[in-house]
Order: C-alpha cells, then structure tokens, then sequence
C-alpha cells in the first residue's frame, strides 16, 4: 500500500509494563494494508518545541475493526508526549512506511526473537504467522521479570520462551543464548532489539549451516543467478531477517540520515529497511 | 476594477503610492508597478485557509483538512501573480510561486510524490550532487536538538551522471522547475558538475553549495572566504547558461563581502542560508553523537540568523535573494519576504509536515488577497531600513 498521512484517532491507551504503553488508534488505512515490519511516523506536539516526527512499529493491525496499536517505552520528550494523549484526540501519522519482513511460502517454522522494545517490531508478524497456520516460537529477552512481555498479549498459538539477564523470570541470561535450542527447527528467523542482539543473531546464523549441515533454503546449484542483495526474492531466501533502528528525518528516502552501513554502502532504514537480510549489514564484529 | 488611490495597510503602517519603498528594495525591480489593487472579494478566513478540526491542541494535529474556496473565491485568488523570476538577468528562471523545498529535504522531488503534489510547488532544489559518487559521513547522522535538528548526511548521492540519467526524464516531464544543487572539493569539480548539468533538459537551475571544503586550498570552505567564493562562482557562470544561484554559509563574521562578489562574479541569485555548525553529545556522555562529530543546525532555531542574514545581504546586492531557515509557518514568509527576500526555501518543516510547502504557497495567494494585492513584490523589502548608513543597516554589530 502507498504512504498517506492519516489522521488516526486515539480510542484506547493502557501501560502494560512500568513505562510502557499499548495504544490503540481507529486508522482503517493503515489497518488495512500494512504489513508486519512496517512503521508509522508520528508527528507529536509541535507546541513543545519538537520539529521531528517519531517512528513505530507498527505493533498489531486489524482490517476487520480498522485499528492499529503502536507499543511503545517512554524515553523522552516524544513519548511521554504521547502518553498525554486522550481517548478522542487525533494523531498525524505518516505511513504505512519501509519494506516488511519476507516469509518464504515454504516455511512453516517461523523463530521470532525479540529484546525489549523489539517485541513491538515482531509482534505483528506472530499474528500473520499464525493466521497463515505456522508454527511459531517467540524467544524475548528483557532485563528481569518486570519488564517481561505478557503472554496473554501474544497470539494462544504461539509457543514463548522468555530469557532475562538477572534470571528472576525464565531463562537466566541473553535471549541469544536461547537459539541454539531452535535453529534446527526453525526454517526462518526474524528478530528485532537492540544492536548487539542483532549482531550476535547475525554470527550465530551465518554459523548454522555448517553446524546443522543443512540446504540452506532456496535455489538449487547451478539454477541460475542468484537474486540480487536486498530485493525481495534475496530475503524471503535469507534465513535471518532483522528490522533495525536509527535517527530518522524524513522517514521517506529523502534526507538520507536514517542510514545503516551495508556491505554494499548505506542503506536508509526508512526505506530499504527498517527490515533487511542479515547479509547485507556489515555488522561491527563480523 | 477601481484602481483609484493604492493604500496597502502592512500591519499599523501605512505605504501610499507615492512611497519611494521601490528604492529600499533593490531586489525587486517591479515594485511600483505591482502595487493594483484586485478587486476585494471576502475571503472567509483569508490568509488562514486551513481550519482545525478544533478540540484540544492534541486533536488538532491531526492531518489538516482544507477548506475550499467557492468559484468566485477561487477566480479571485487565481489572479493573483505569484510568480517570481530567479534569474531576470541570465534568461529567466521562472517559479510559479515563491515557495521553493531545500536542497536535501526533499530528495530528487520523487520520494515525497504520494503525499505531496510537486507540480504545485514553486521550484524542488535537489540534493546535494557532486561530481563522482559519495558514500556520505558514518551514522548517525541526524538528532534533534531544541527548536531544530542537526545533521551530516555528508553530501551522500550517487554523482552527477547517475543523477542526469536517473532524474533527467522524469524532471523534463515536471511543470515543476528542477534546480540542482551542486558541491565539490575544488573549482575544477564545480565546473565539471555545471558543464555535465548545462543543457540538460529537467534541469532549471544550478545551486552552489560552497560550504564545502576546499580541498586544494587547505581544506578552507568557500563559503568563508571572500576571494574563493568569487572564483568559484566566476568559474561555474562561465561554464553554463544555466540560471545560477549561490548558497551562503552564515558561519562567518561578516557575509556581505562574500555576499557582493557572487553578485559582482556573475551570479543570478543568492540564497541564503545553509546550516550553522554545530555539535550533540551522545546519552553517555562519552563522544559526540553524531558518527562525523560536527553537524549542520537547521529548523526553526535558525530563523533569526537567516534573517539577519538575508537582512544584511539585502541592502548590498540588488539580485533576487532567497530565504532559507527554519520557515514553519505563513508568518516566517512574510518576515523574510520583510527583510528582502523575493522567494523563500522550506527545509526541515517538511519532515513533520510534508504539505507545509504547497500550503503555504495557497496561504499567500490568500493573504495577497486579503490585502487587495495583484501579487507579492509589494511585500518585499518592507523591513529594510528606510535610508542606507541607518544603524540597523550596518549589520551585525550588535552589542551584548
Ligand atoms: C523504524 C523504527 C521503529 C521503531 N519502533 C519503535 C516501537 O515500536 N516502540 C518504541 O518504543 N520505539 C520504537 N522506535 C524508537 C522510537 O522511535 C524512539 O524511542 C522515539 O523516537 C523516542 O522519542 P522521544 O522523543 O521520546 O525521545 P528523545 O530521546 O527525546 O528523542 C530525540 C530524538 O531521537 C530520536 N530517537 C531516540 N531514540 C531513538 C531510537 N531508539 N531509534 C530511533 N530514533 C530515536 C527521536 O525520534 C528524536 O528525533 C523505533 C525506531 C525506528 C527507527
Ligand atoms: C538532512 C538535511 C540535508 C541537507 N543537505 C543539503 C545539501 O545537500 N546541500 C545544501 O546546500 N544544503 C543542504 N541542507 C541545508 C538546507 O537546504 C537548508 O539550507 C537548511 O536546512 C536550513 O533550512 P531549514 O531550517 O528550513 O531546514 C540540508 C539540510 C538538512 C536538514
Ligand atoms: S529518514 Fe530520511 S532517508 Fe530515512
């Protein structure tokens, strides 16, 4: 679907976690069309001084009822502005914005990992996972037991293994150190958090073929050129999908600030992402 | 229509036909003959067209919604001439209306296309191109800062061939005129991008950025220096016919020299101003913030100083000069318009509000016409002092 700008009316706000927020806004154009991966860009109260636009995931969308939910952790002046809002104002969104995340029609085992906020970045695509009957598994690593996303905001299909670095909930330590338990498994993996996270994700899968001596997915030898970096084909090929974060201006192609360092140069976030193969980022440690 | 007696109220001040104002504006030459008035029709919230949908301020931020003028309405304010000549000099460069986007806010004019109608804007400055391929500075690249942003792309873009083969059609098919900004790292650079560039059908114009560095001359930007702005825009005017324009840099002590030898080098035009630099420390307090250390200011906390600017270099040029910095709003039009401005450029307004541009080019139809005005000279130079060696005509010597 093209971009608009919508005015998309806020109908319900809840905190779900200390500092954390689910809001829930009528917008039947993004609801109907966006994809998971994909994001808003969202003008707050320019009567506080704030020239910019803040970009979020989009975190659910439903067609049927015409809403959409961002989720989203207070950080500064932009979000708390937002949990200012009421039931009945109207919101500036620009969007549905970037490329989403790209499922193989073959796959059937879909890993999704999250770290904190990231949560909001995979959410969506557990509802479109199931609803396309795959099976899923959602790995989510938070600092300790308060942060924890609640299951009962996850779709009853998914199976939710929780990692937290101080052990009071779930796994004790990094919610990559959960992986291993699933690569075999999984036929595909996407993950959204922070940095590190996906740099870790990253080793981890350029790793697995040769741990599992597994086909990789995708063309036989010798069928041909392969696809190439970053089109569509490539990634609904590429076994890890990340969605990446950075400073946005324009959120539309057009400043070039949103930019993350490929191995073929920089990529706007906005644009070629926020969702990439993991093989087209050169990441810090690789 | 009764032309009879010419008063035009600006604001509690009252200019008659007989001002000699046209003689405070040297950047306009038809001052005089601009002032007719149109017959006055009422104009339900004329100079405001947009309406909030009212409620609390929050509810007002969403998306605006226009009211449209009726038919008579609508003829009224179609008579009204808008247009203004970049490069009356040089063969023309015509804009339909003086409300220009900033050269790299708004891309190649394609990005914004399903938000936006280009066509109605009055000229799309491109981003910055140079002469090969940039990869740009490491991220990040951009912040917020209070009242504006800071940025340093680092002039990322593919080069001026991709740019020509890529754009070139696509602008040759546009009402919109197309201008295109150009960088480099020396004299010899510039004029390969404007030789490249001149003849090319889609392309209007050519804006220099000269705040670069100059890399054969010490890594020392044009911008600051009096003589290499000179010679670089005397190179670049001998190399093209195309209209020219020259983007100054406010980080100097004094711009009017830098500002007269443009005009006395050949330029058509001056637009003013680029960013400021400037700095962010990241969260941690352990480094800059932004990957390149240094970024550029822009926004609305630039607005003062891109008037003082366009103030100064108004009262020593007598070209058309172009305003840019921090312009949100109707009023930011008119006051650089005040201060000597013929057309004005929005930049960093766009990324909160992407419409801003082509509305404000319908606010200030709607405000010529509030103001019985046949077009928007008259609203030209009205700031600028009333006789030269005033003391606000010397410049920036204010005294804290
Ligand atoms: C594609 C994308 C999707 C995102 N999705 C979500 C989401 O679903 N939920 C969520 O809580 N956050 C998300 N973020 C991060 C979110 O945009 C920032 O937390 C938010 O902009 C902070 O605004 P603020 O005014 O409260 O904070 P400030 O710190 O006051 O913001 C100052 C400036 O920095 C920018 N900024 C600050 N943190 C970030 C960041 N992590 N990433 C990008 N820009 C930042 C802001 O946009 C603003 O321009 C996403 C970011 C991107 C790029
Ligand atoms: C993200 C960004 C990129 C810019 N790139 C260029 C550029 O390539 N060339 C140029 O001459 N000016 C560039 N500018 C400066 C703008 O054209 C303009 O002069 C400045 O932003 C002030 O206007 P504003 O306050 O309306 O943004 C850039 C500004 C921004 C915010
Ligand atoms: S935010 Fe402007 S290009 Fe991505």
């Amino acid at each position: 679907m093209t971009m608009r700008l919508v005015s998309a009316e806020l109908v319900e706000s809840r905190q779900i976690l200390p500092g954390q927020w689910i809001q829930s806004f009528a917008a039947p154009e993004l609801a109907t069309g966006s994809r998971a991966g994909q994001f808003v860009h969202v003008r707050t109260g320019d009567y506080s001084g704030l020239v910019l636009r803040r970009p979020f995931s989009i975190n659910t969308a439903d067609p049927a009822t015409g809403i959409v939910t961002l989720h989203f952790r207070t950080v500064g002046r932009g979000t708390e502005w937002l949990t200012r809002t009421r039931e009945g104002d109207r919101l500036d969104m620009l969007g549905p914005l970037g490329r989403p995340f790209e499922v193989d029609p073959r796959s059937h085992h879909l890993l999704l990992i999250a770290g904190g906020l990231g949560m909001a970045g995979i959410r969506m695509l557990a509802d479109e996972a199931v609803r396309d009957g795959r099976q899923v598994v959602v790995l989510f690593g938070a600092q300790s037991a308060s942060n924890v996303y609640p299951s009962s905001l996850l779709p009853d299909e998914v199976e939710y293994v929780v990692a937290t670095d101080d052990g009071s909930l779930g796994h004790h330590g990094f919610v990559t150190e959960l992986v291993a338990e699933y690569e075999a498994w999984a036929d595909q993996a996407f993950a959204c958090g922070p940095h590190p996270m996906l740099a870790r994700l990253a080793q981890l899968a350029a790793g697995r073929r040769a741990r599992l001596g597994v086909a990789k997915l995708g063309r036989k030898r010798g069928g041909g050129k392969a696809d190439p970096l970053g089109s569509t084909a490539a990634r609904r090929k590429s076994f890890l999908q990340v969605s990446m974060e950075q400073t946005m201006g324009c959120a539309v192609g057009a400043c070039l600030g949103c930019t993350v360092i490929g191995v073929d140069g920089p990529l706007r976030v906005c644009r070629e992402g926020p969702v990439f193969a993991a093989e087209e980022i050169a990441w810090p440690n690789a | 229509m009764k032309a009879k007696r010419t008063v035009i109220t600006f604001g509690d001040m009252r200019v008659g036909k007989d001002s000699d104002r046209s003689k405070r504006t040297p950047t306009v030459r038809k001052v005089k003959s601009a002032i007719v008035p149109v017959d006055r029709i009422k104009v339900p919230g004329a100079g405001r067209p947009r309406v909030e949908t009212g409620g609390s301020a929050v509810a007002d931020l969403g998306a605006p919604t226009a009211v449209r003028p009726t038919l008579a309405e609508q003829a009224a304010l179609d008579k009204i001439d808008l247009s203004v000549d970049l490069a009356p000099e040089h063969g023309g460069l015509m804009l339909a209306n003086p409300i220009m986007v900033a050269s790299g806010t708004f891309g190649y004019g394609v990005e914004y296309d399903e938000v936006v109608d280009v066509q109605r804007l009055g000229a799309i400055c491109c981003k910055g191109t140079t002469l090969r391929p940039r990869a740009g500075n490491p991220p990040p690249r951009v912040t917020e800062t209070p009242g504006g942003m800071l940025n340093s792309i680092g002039l990322q873009n593919p080069g001026v061939d991709a740019v020509i083969e890529k754009y070139g059609p696509l602008w040759q098919g546009w009402k919109v005129p197309v201008i295109v900004n150009i960088a480099g790292e020396s004299i010899e650079d510039y004029v390969e991008v404007a030789r490249r560039l001149d003849g090319v059908p889609g392309v209007a114009g050519i804006e220099l950025n000269i705040s670069c560095p100059n890399v054969g001359k010490g890594g020392l930007q044009f911008a600051i220096d009096r003589d290499a702005a000179r010679a670089v825009t005397a190179a670049v005017r001998r190399a093209t016919d195309l209209p020219l324009l020259v983007k100054l840099s406010p980080n100097v002590a004094d711009v009017r020299p830098i500002a007269k030898a443009i005009e006395e080098a050949g330029a058509d035009a001056i637009t003013a101003i680029n960013t400021l630099s400037g700095l962010a420390v990241s969260a941690d307090r352990t480094r800059a913030f932004l990957g390149n250390t240094y970024g550029g200011l822009s926004g609305p906390a630039i607005k003062p100083v891109a008037l003082r600017v366009v103030y100064e270099v108004a009262q020593v040029v007598s070209i058309p000069i172009v305003g840019i910095g921090g312009v949100t709003s109707l009023a930011d039009v008119l006051d650089f318009m005040a201060c000597g401005a013929v057309a004005v450029q929005v930049g960093t307004a766009i990324f909160a509000d992407p419409e801003l541009p082509v509305r404000l080019g319908d606010e200030l139809r709607a405000e010529c016409l509030a103001r019985g005005l046949s077009s928007c000279a008259p609203l030209v130079g009205t700031a600028l002092p009333k006789r030269a060696g005033a003391p606000s005509a010397k410049g920036a010597e204010y005294r804290p």
